[in-house]
């Protein structure tokens, strides 16, 4: 499963750990975040990530 | 179609990429004063602290620009803009025609007017260049002053921390963070940065950085000196409206837009740190996002106003979690505070109710119920019948509905 950065903060999603503070729970792929998940440590969306493999 | 950006920070480089998702004929060229390609502002304290190798600062993969078809020119401060030609010049003498323009110039670290700050050994963190020159100081001067107690300032006094200096915050009001916290909450943020080898002082006003061509410490009001080899300041930010001012735009602190992000000249957009909207200077992340993607329809001509941004406000200062929401501090007849405190796990949390509706919270060393505290306080939810279970830590607000 591939991580992805937040272009405007630098915070890394990595699947494995999930986001649990905001109900993702850990194994949750990138791509099946809810649109309304938004980046647990600036809030922008997530077409603003990128993957970084 | 030409669009011409001035900034490839957060704000220039995200309208950049939103208007070639938009448009795939327009031609894009940024201007950017820094050296480098874009990368997120917070990365630098993770830079700062060792924790990040410089190789992974950047937001893009290499090429990137190039495959979106963005021309990026690096190291080109843009010193002239003439709004009656539309063309812009840059320090080295390039000279660009645009359609539409967009300043997103972002800011500077504003510096306060003492005796003896513009010399070698006081720093400010804006831009990489300021970290590498921190970082190669820090090597063999580690005694830290940090003038500021806001989230930059703390932030920073972390970071150095952990490169085994030895730090002393400076803040001119009373506690930390006097915008987001009281002064209970404050107190346990004070006493968690202490515990880290943080020493923090408090209402204390800086009168004079000591040394001449070489920092030797810092003299306070009361008359006290602390001794110091390095300052860093992390006291606001000034926008960057230098080229925009001289060419006649419309200037408060920062450029002035609309809700479509147009400066007074029409084919002149701001978007960022720079751009003052309704009278806000916002400086923070969503707001230059969201700036930035209104910018760029607005310049395609797709217009989508920009409404200003309700700030996030879950933060994680120095590794405490934090939310501050609403009236934190209110006191007086018809308001009611409920709280519940464990100082020596970092937790805090607040409720402030007005007449048994919830107006404000603070949420410290805890994301859970975070969330629902923000939104319930956004609805200012009558609560009084529930409000001691409201802190407990497992309290289920699918209960509140």
């Amino acid at each position: 499963m591939d991580k992805y950065e937040c272009t405007a903060c630098g915070y890394i999603y990595d699947p494995a750990a999930g986001d649990p503070d905001n109900g993702i729970p850990a194994g949750t792929r990138f791509e099946d975040l809810p649109d309304t998940w938004v980046c647990p440590q600036c809030g922008v969306p997530k077409d603003l990530f990128v993957k970084i493999g | 179609m030409n669009v011409v950006i001035v900034g490839n920070g957060l704000a220039g480089t995200l309208a950049a990429k939103t208007i070639r998702e938009l448009d795939d004929n327009v031609e894009i060229e940024i201007f950017g004063e820094e050296r480098y390609p874009y990368y997120p502002r917070p990365n630098l304290i993770e830079y700062l602290a060792g924790r990040l190798p410089s190789t992974k600062l950047f937001a893009f993969p290499e090429g990137w620009a190039e495959r979106q078809r963005i021309v990026v020119r690096l190291g080109e401060k843009v010193t002239r803009i003439r709004p009656g030609e539309r063309k812009i010049e840059t320090v080295s003498g390039l000279e660009r025609f645009y359609d539409v323009l967009l300043l997103a110039t972002g800011a500077r670290a504003a510096l306060p007017r003492v005796e003896g700050i513009a010399q070698p050994g006081v720093f400010v963190l804006r831009t990489l260049d300021d970290a590498n020159g921190l970082i190669d100081h820090l090597g063999t001067h580690k005694r830290v002053a940090v003038l500021g107690g806001g989230l930059l300032g703390l932030e920073i006094a972390r970071a150095i921390r952990s490169r085994d200096a030895e730090v002393s915050v400076i803040e001119y009001f009373d506690r930390l963070l006097p915008r987001q916290l009281d002064p209970a909450a404050a107190a346990i943020l004070k006493s968690h940065f202490e515990k880290s080898g943080i020493s923090v002082r408090l209402a204390t006003v800086v009168r004079e950085v000591l040394g001449s061509g070489a920092v030797q410490g810092l003299r306070f009001e009361s008359g006290d000196r602390l001794e110091a080899d390095t300052v860093i300041v992390a006291a606001g930010i000034v926008p960057d409206v230098g080229p925009a001012k001289d060419a006649g735009l419309e200037v408060g602190r920062g450029i002035v837009v609309d809700d479509l992000l147009r400066t007074s000249v029409p084919t002149v957009f701001a978007a960022g740190d720079v751009a003052e909207h309704r009278g806000r200077i916002h400086g923070i992340i969503p707001a230059a996002f969201e700036q930035a993607r209104a910018a760029a329809y607005g310049m395609l001509g797709q217009n989508k106003p920009y409404g200003g941004t309700v700030p996030f406000n879950t933060l994680k200062v120095a590794g405490l979690y934090l939310t501050s929401v609403g009236e934190i501090d209110a006191q007086g007849e018809g308001y009611e505070a409920l709280v519940r405190s464990l100082p020596e796990a970092g937790l805090y949390k607040k409720i402030v109710l007005r007449g048994g509706r919830l107006v404000g919270g603070i949420w410290m060393g805890t994301k859970k119920g975070a969330a629902e505290i923000s939104r319930l306080v956004a609805a200012e939810k009558h609560v009084e019948a529930l409000k001691k279970d409201l802190l407990e830590d497992d309290f289920d607000f699918s209960e509140i509905t």
